[in-house]
This record gives C-alpha cells, structure tokens and sequence, in this order.
C-alpha cells in the first residue's frame, strides 16, 4: 500500500495528462477541474462483495420488472403497494413513454447504486441512479495507471481486474441493439461528465456523437457520414437527460435532442439506454417503496437495506419527522448531486420553522432519513497524512442478457472533515474500489 | 469507430491545423528571440507582420513574454494549443486517449516554460511533444483517412505559413508536393480547377506566393 500511496502525485499527474476531468459552471463560466483522485482504495473482501452483488442483483431486476409494469399494467398501483401520487406526481414519470415497451423489455441498462456502509458493518443504499448514472470510467482510468506505477501491489493483492467494464458495456449495447451500429449521445463537450463519453466511446469502439450527424427518417434513426451516406443506429447510449432527448416529445426548446428519436425508439427501431422515463423509478420518494417492490415481483425480502426513511406524506411519518427533525436529514425528492439535502441539526431556529412550515404544505416533496454513522475511509490530505473522511460507493449494476455487477465501483468522499457530501461538483474526490478476488 | 462525419472531418483537420501552427510559429519564435539578442531587436515585428498578426506588443521584450504565453491574446501560441486540444478533446474516440495526450502534455510544457527561469529555453519542450503527437498519429491511429485528414490539416497550414514567411521555394514545393498526397487520401472534397492552377503555378521556376497562398487558403471546400 505504501508504493500507492508514494506514488500518488504520479497519478494525478498521469490522470491530467489523459485529460481526466469533469466541468464545472462557476459564475456562468465553464471550467475543467481535476477530479481529485486518493491513492488508498476502498477494499471489498470476496465475500463481502458476493453479498452486494446478490443484493444488487435483485435490486435492479427489482426495479426493472417496477418499470415495466409502471408503463404497463400499473398492478404495483392497482394492489395498493405504492400510492398513485407517488407515480403519477414523480417528475421522473414521463408520460409519452406510457404503453411503450423497449427493446427486449430492460429499461435500466445501466443502473448506479450509491451504498454507505455503517459502523456496524451494514450496508444500506442510498439511492438509486436509472438515468445516466455516471463515473465508472475514473476508477477505469485509476486501476490502469495504480498498477503501473505500482505492479507489485497488484501482484501481492488479488485484486479483480475492473478494466472489463468497457466489455461489459458493450454487451449491453449490443443486447438491446436493434440492427446499426452503437452510438453514446453527448450534450458535448462543456457537460460535466464529458470525459467519460469520450472515454467510453473509445473503449467500446462506440460512435461518440452529439447528435449533430443524426437524423430520424421514417421511424428510424441514422448516422449520416461525410458523403452523406446514412448509417443505422440500433443502439443509443444516451448521456443526455430524458427532457432534452426529443424536442418533438419532451422539450420543445432542446437544442441537444434528436428530433423523432422518441417515435424511433417506440416503434422497436433503435433501442435508447437508459430507457426514458426511468426517474420514476429513482424518485427519492419511490426509493421508500423498492423493499416492498423486490417483496411484490420477486417474492423475496430485499437483501440491500434502504437507510431508514420516512415518508411526511404519511402522517404518522410526519410527526415522527416533527419530534425527531434535528436527528433526520431532510431530501428534496427533486434535487439531485447532493444538493436539496438538509441536515435537521444545522439548521437555525428561524430556518428550521420556516423549513417545518414548507413540509407541512408539500409533505410529498421531502423525504427524512435517519443518519446512518457510515465508515470514514482514510484518505491523503494535502500533508500527505492520513485522515478519515466520508465515503460512498456507486456500484454499477449492468443489464444485458443477464444482470451483473460491476466488480469495482465509484468511491467517493468529502475532502471537508465536517461534511458528508461526496459530490464531485462538490468538492469531492474518488477513490479505485477493490474488489478481492480471493 | 470510423465513420467520418463533416463534423469529425472538421475536428480533424482543424486538430492537424493548429498543432501545425503551434509547431512553426513557435520554431520561427524561437528564430525570433534568438535575432533580437544581438542583430535586430525588433525583428519581432517582422514575424508579425509576415504571419499577418497586428503588432500588440510594443516591444521585444513584451513580445518575447506574450506571444507565446498570453491566452488573452488570440494569435498566441498558447491560444493556438488550446484551440488544438479543443479539437482533441472531441475526438478521444477517433485519435485515442495516449495521442491526446501529448497536447495536453505541450500545454502543461507551455505553462511551466512561462514560470520558469528560462522561458525560452524551457519552451522547446513543446516542440518535442507536438512531435511525439505526430508520432502517435502515425503509429496509433488505424484508420487511414483519419490519419490523413489530421496530416491534410497540418499539410495546408504548414505550406500557409511557409508562403506567409517567404521559405525559400524548394520548400514549398517538397510541402505542396506531401500536402497533395495528403488530400487525395483524405478524401475531402476540394475545388478541381484550384489544384490544376496550383499544379501549373507550382511547377514554374520562380513561385507567385501571394497568388499560391490565396489558392491554397481556398482549396479545400467547406
């Protein structure tokens, strides 16, 4: 561990030279930031990970099996398991994609599980990403240069090799793909997470396009080459939010959309990964519901514990929420990137009333959760020393033929001793995740 | 990975075009500083006006500061690199993350040499990573006509800035003749009736470069 944490300097110097960064808007300007990557992995013993795994597993399939009977039959609603506001109300329910099946019927492809583990050894999830969970490709990029700047550490440790998930995401494209080639849609080059898509694009051999060299003709979607020539697109991964997608459904005023994609996509002539109208699914509010999900499709009790939530819409959770606001974190189910998170305790007396007073109007827009005391890892500080911070894990959970785990995953934390925001564009850095292979 | 679309086309050759300008204008910078140590301390102003940019800096010694360094000044050197990596940047899947590299590695060369003690020395390091980066054009880019728009892009700049600073005329026949090669290959669409005056033009013994630049900045089409 030690040649890792020697040769830290080495890696970032290596990660800004392959241009390793994410943007950032600051006072309406864009910058590009090195996404600050610590040497000292988070370790996840064998059997520990087959634990996850499992429980992801059925997680996703969970919530796949929610998706399609969201935009089906509604039986989940019909037999009274999740109240019809929660759907109906989510923003992530789009309603253009209601009766519309994708291709051979995944709608996450790709799903982004964030976890925290506690003190006392559990794991509970934090939320769930459906729509275009990000940040597989920098622990991708970590694992390649760690084991160069460090090989005997890689020899010594039996660490899984992570640098398949390229392959992994190809085996989702070409799945679902409906004839044509792969393409990754991108906002381009200012979005945030443009790095990866270029990245991705290059080690799945996909198109990286902007959708500027795409068209919709007769319900089917086309590459257009420099002689004009058009070529089948069977697969989009698409990297763009569902309501800038297709301004002729969504967004009328989308100028990063493909025009008709969506009639293409509903006619079974190209398949779009992830399949819009997935945020339904990753509602914070749903999220209270996915242990029942897994209950009701799956007839199993959910292996992966949800943090303890409570629902204000309910009023018995409401008053629960009211004698215990200074213990709970409070979640604007429509924000996202850690932002709307409020912790009970910081807030003034002043604030907290006014925040008390804005529950109580739109109970269905918050949720409370306990706070879960999850593990610090240690990371270097800018000393060189060892300090404990907040963590998170993002694992990837990949749906082709068959549901798989990434055997890695995202490890993010705070780089503020007093925070346990992880967020990239917050300050936060990353982290490789071992997975141990014996 | 391969199909060549009008905007990739243009990426590619803009890519080839200013690392190209990087890499001359800085090699003529270099020349430049080295005349104005003890022949004509204002030989700057002749690099500018060959080149055709307005004369902003006063004085040898403000030039010698921020022609190279100065993102606020568009005709810069470093301005030129950035314009580089922004084709670069939008073409990883294309050109791969190790060939990108190198001019990520030139703009860390460039700012480094503005910090150092010896600027003008340090500065060389750009020139050996725009080469590394043409080696890995080369050596890691499968695609042919990939490669050959990218070398096209530097090809016409090259010979543009040649013409601009009067390079004597053997020069510019040995980059017109590699230039051709490069946009037959390239497989860009070019003006026909251009070419053929320019074959003719070029082939004389004493070389119009004013009309031969003109052409050259209208050969290929949009």
């Amino acid at each position: 561990m030690d040649d890792l944490i020697k040769n830290s300097e080495t890696i970032n110097r290596l990660l800004a030279r392959y241009g390793v960064k994410f943007g950032i808007y600051k006072n309406g300007e864009f910058k590009e930031q090195l996404f600050p990557f610590d040497p000292i992995p988070r370790i996840i013993k064998k059997d520990e990970f087959s634990y996850l795994e499992r429980g992801l597993r059925q997680r996703v399939n969970a919530l796949n099996c929610f998706l399609s009977d969201i935009y089906g039959k509604k039986q989940i609603v019909r037999d009274g398991i999740i109240p019809e506001e929660f759907i109906f109300s989510a923003k992530g329910f789009l309603a253009p994609c209601d009766g519309v099946s994708p291709p051979k019927n995944i709608y996450s492809h790709i799903s982004g599980i964030d976890l925290v583990q506690s003190k006392n050894d559990n794991w509970y999830i934090l939320e769930d990403n459906l729509r275009v969970p990000s940040g597989a490709s920098y622990p991708m990029i970590a694992r390649e240069l760690q084991r160069r700047s460090a090989p005997d550490v890689f020899t010594d440790n039996s660490v899984a090799d992570n640098r398949n998930y390229a392959e992994l995401l190809k085996e989702v494209m070409d799945n679902v793909n409906t004839g044509g080639i792969n393409v990754i849609l991108s906002p381009g080059r200012y979005n945030a997470a443009f790095f990866e898509h270029s990245y991705l694009a290059e080690k799945t051999g996909a198109v990286l396009t902007t959708g500027k060299d795409m068209v919709c003709e007769n319900d089917n979607l086309y590459y257009i080459d420099y002689n004009g020539k058009k070529q089948r697109v069977g697969a989009v991964y698409r990297r763009i939010s569902d309501e800038y997608l297709d301004p002729m459904t969504f967004y009328e005023e989308s100028v990063i959309g493909i025009p008709h994609i969506f009639e293409a996509y509903k006619k079974g002539n190209t398949a779009i990964i992830n399949a819009p109208g997935n945020g339904v699914a990753d509602d914070k509010g749903i999220y209270y519901f996915v242990p029942k999900m897994i209950k009701y499709y799956l007839g199993e009790d959910a292996i992966l514990m949800n943090a303890p939530t409570y629902l204000p819409y309910y009023e018995e959770d409401m008053k629960y929420v009211l004698s215990n606001f200074d213990n709970l974190v409070i979640k604007d189910v429509a924000e996202a990137g850690g932002y709307g998170v409020v912790f009970g305790r910081s807030l003034t007396s002043d604030k907290k009333s006014d925040f008390i007073e804005m529950l109580k109007s739109q109970p269905r827009r918050f949720i409370a959760q306990e706070i879960i005391d999850f593990y610090d890892l240690d990371i270097l500080d800018e000393n060189n020393v060892r300090v404990p911070r907040k963590a998170d894990l993002r694992a990837f959970v990949l749906t082709g033929k068959t549901t798989k785990v990434w055997a890695s995953g995202l490890t993010r934390f705070s780089r503020n001793p007093d925070s346990f925001i992880v967020n990239s564009s917050q300050g936060g850095g990353f982290k490789d995740t071992w997975v141990l292979s014996r | 990975m391969g199909i060549i679309t009008v905007d990739k086309s243009n990426h590619l050759f803009w890519l080839g075009r200013y690392t190209e300008r990087v890499h001359t204008t800085l090699k003529y910078y270099l020349k430049t500083a080295d005349m104005m140590i003890d022949s004509d301390p204002n030989y700057y102003a002749v690099l500018c006006e060959k080149i055709g940019i307005s004369d902003v800096y006063g004085s040898s010694e403000r030039f010698k500061k921020k022609y190279p360094f100065d993102e606020t000044d568009p005709n810069s050197i470093i301005s030129n690199l950035n314009r580089a990596y922004d084709n670069a940047i939008v073409m990883r899947d294309y050109i791969g993350t190790e060939t990108m590299a190198y001019i990520q590695l030139a703009i860390d060369d460039i700012k480094n040499a503005e910090k150092s003690n010896s600027p003008i020395a340090d500065i060389m390091l750009v020139i050996d990573h725009i080469l590394a980066f043409w080696g890995c054009v080369n050596d890691i880019i499968d695609d042919e006509q990939i490669r050959n728009i990218i070398k096209l892009g530097k090809g016409i700049e090259r010979l543009d800035l040649y013409l601009c600073l009067t390079i004597p005329d053997y020069y510019i026949k040995k980059e017109y003749k590699r230039m051709k090669n490069f946009l037959q290959k390239s497989k860009l669409r070019y003006d026909e009736s251009i070419l053929y005056t320019l074959d003719n033009m070029l082939s004389e013994n004493e070389l119009n470069y004013e009309s031969i630049k003109n052409l050259v900045r209208n050969l290929i089409l949009e």
